[in-house]
């Protein structure tokens, strides 16, 4: 019994993370909008170990408008196995291996900001996307202003990101890339 | 591949009894109720992928073990040891580095390709043979017939050997090793002197080259009660660190048939050929270049801070400084820097002897790359 393929965006603990910090949660449930955003088990359990340091992540699990899911049939499990023998250590990336594993198994959208993950989901065929091409949809939505998002890349190049420009440059750059002109595909 | 839930119940099970936990205990570590387990463990109630993460966390194994098929050579020596007993640690440190190295192998093409393993070799059946087998290895190693054997820990690789050196402590095993489809893994006991850990390697290597799959060695060269193949292995292990025609000619050379001589010329041996003295005294004894008294006297002769200044003696510690194979951590960095692999599972296979300060740097995202971040 193959299902049919469902729209769906699967996203990540630090996607997640950086939208419900810079308070775009609603944004995130617009852009995705008519697809459903899908939070793993796994992801929701570090989002609750982070929330009693970080209280903005509690907003996503309060968030009634994701599904909720947890990774459990035989091929859910195995590519689960098969992503964790590349990414997981101790407890560490077991959330991006169940998003990974769940957009394989159900065919959607991982939304993921690490390389090693990104690199593993086009080796399996897997869509993915990372925070910056979301908040670059925003924009192009016109839900976002490039200044407002050019804060948040800043933020991201501390973190998983080594992009082609300063903390400050994301304006100009993606100007002078076109990448958020509305015409572009 | 395990996919159904009475077989994955059934690892967890078995690996929880090999980590020595009971029910109660890994229970409460993945904080759900012990009848919950005891349902998972039986197969009425499948494991989320959370909870086998949490498992496999709780019970230090890797979330892949309990669903890929387990390397051949560590089941059958799990079916000879009891079922139900927990694993003495160094089965545990010798399959995480099996299935490190399988895993590196299967994804790092230049790995593959320079850890092979020689054609197999005939079993020794006398002490003649295993001398002959001790010959042709020191070929196979590219070292001549009567040099001293330095730097074994890397020469050993040309057998395909991939030697793994893990701080057991006193009272376990010396050595184990284990072969692979390509190559083999060694791991010894760093707690060893550095004389007994290149005699436990050099005994490794000899189970390697006659295909001996799985062996775990408690006291190499002990006396008490060691079959006869183990007896060869260690005869072998001998010859090959110490040469009986470099030997004898060192042995005289250093003054060891002089009156008086005996004592500086087992420090000197010893030095040069890197060995410790009851391997020495063993040696001269059995190729009768000394007496059974003189054997006794060469064994507890100590090397002094004094001799190593006064003979001139290089005190190198060759095999502590290398917990991992050079050329196993080469092919792990080119896991990470070709992002096949996250920065932690980097880590996790250079098993915590890295940090992450000291992994390089990532390459710059290139033009296309950057057009997938922005899409």
């Amino acid at each position: 019994m193959s299902e049919p393929p469902v729209d769906e965006l699967v996203l990540d603990t630090g996607p997640l993370s950086h939208l419900a910090e810079a308070g775009w949660l609603g944004v995130l449930r617009t852009v995705a909008a008519p697809r459903a955003v899908v939070i793993t088990d796994a992801v929701e359990h570090e989002l609750r170990q982070g929330s009693h340091s970080r209280p903005h992540l509690q907003q996503v699990l309060n968030a009634e408008w994701t599904k909720k899911h947890s990774l459990v049939s035989g091929t859910e499990i195995a590519s689960f196995a098969h992503f964790s023998e590349f990414l997981v250590s101790g407890s560490r990336n077991v959330g991006e291996c169940s998003v990974l594993a769940y957009a394989q198994a159900h065919k959607a959208t991982a939304v993921i900001d690490d390389r090693a993950a990104r690199h593993l989901a086009q080796d399996a065929g897997i869509a993915c996307q990372g925070t910056l091409g979301l908040l670059c949809e925003a924009i192009r939505a016109g839900l976002l202003t490039t200044a407002m998002v050019g804060s948040l890349a800043d933020h991201l190049i501390e973190t998983k990101y080594h992009l082609p420009f300063l903390p400050g440059g994301f304006e100009a750059w993606a100007n002078e890339h076109g990448i958020i002109s509305p015409n572009e595909n | 591949m395990v996919l159904n839930s009475t077989e994955l119940g059934l690892r967890v099970s078995q690996a929880r009894q090999r980590a020595g936990l009971t029910q109660a205990e890994l229970s409460q570590a993945i904080g759900v109720n012990r009848s919950v387990l005891a349902k998972m463990e039986n197969g009425s109630r499948r494991l989320t992928a959370l909870e086998l993460a949490q498992v496999a966390e709780a019970l230090g194994e890797r979330i892949e073990w309990f669903v890929e098929d387990t390397p051949p050579a560590i089941v059958s020596h799990r079916n000879v040891t009891d079922p139900g007993e927990p694993s003495p640690r160094i089965d545990a440190e010798v399959e995480r580095r099996v299935r490190a190295v399988e895993f590196v192998a299967r994804n790092d093409t230049e790995f593959r390709d320079k850890v092979r393993r020689p054609p197999e070799f005939p079993l020794p059946g006398s002490r003649e043979e295993a001398d002959k087998l001790a010959r042709e290895a020191r070929e196979l190693l590219g070292v001549g017939q009567s040099e001293p054997l330095h730097d074994l820990g890397t020469k050993v690789i040309r057998a395909g050997l991939l030697p793994f050196i893990v701080n057991l402590g006193r009272d376990a095993a010396d050595a184990a090793s284990v072969l692979l489809d390509a190559g083999a893994v060694a791991v010894v006991n760093g707690g060893l002197r550095v004389g007994r850990r290149r005699l436990s390697l050099a005994h490794e290597l000899g189970h390697v080259l006659v295909a001996d799959d799985y062996t775990v060695d408690w006291r190499i060269d002990g006396s008490t009660n060691r079959g006869f193949h183990e007896q060869l292995m260690d005869q072998f292990a001998r010859s090959l660190l110490l040469p009986d025609i470099s030997l004898e000619e060192n042995w005289d050379v250093c003054g060891g048939n002089t009156e008086n001589g005996l004592r500086t010329a087992a420090v000197r041996v010893a030095s040069h050929f890197r060995v410790d003295m009851s391997t020495l005294a063993r040696r001269l004894r059995e190729l009768e270049l000394i007496s059974g008294a003189q054997a006794a006297q060469v064994r507890t002769t100590r090397t002094t801070k004094a001799d190593i200044v006064e003979h001139d003696l290089v005190s190198s510690d060759e095999l502590p400084k290398k917990p991992l194979p050079r050329v196993y951590e080469a092919a792990v960095l080119r896991l990470f820097t070709s992002e096949k692999i996250s920065e932690e599972r980097a880590l996790d296979l250079l098993m915590g002897t890295w940090e992450t300060a000291e992994l390089p740097e990532l390459p710059k995202l290139n033009e296309s790359a950057i057009w997938q971040f922005v899409s």
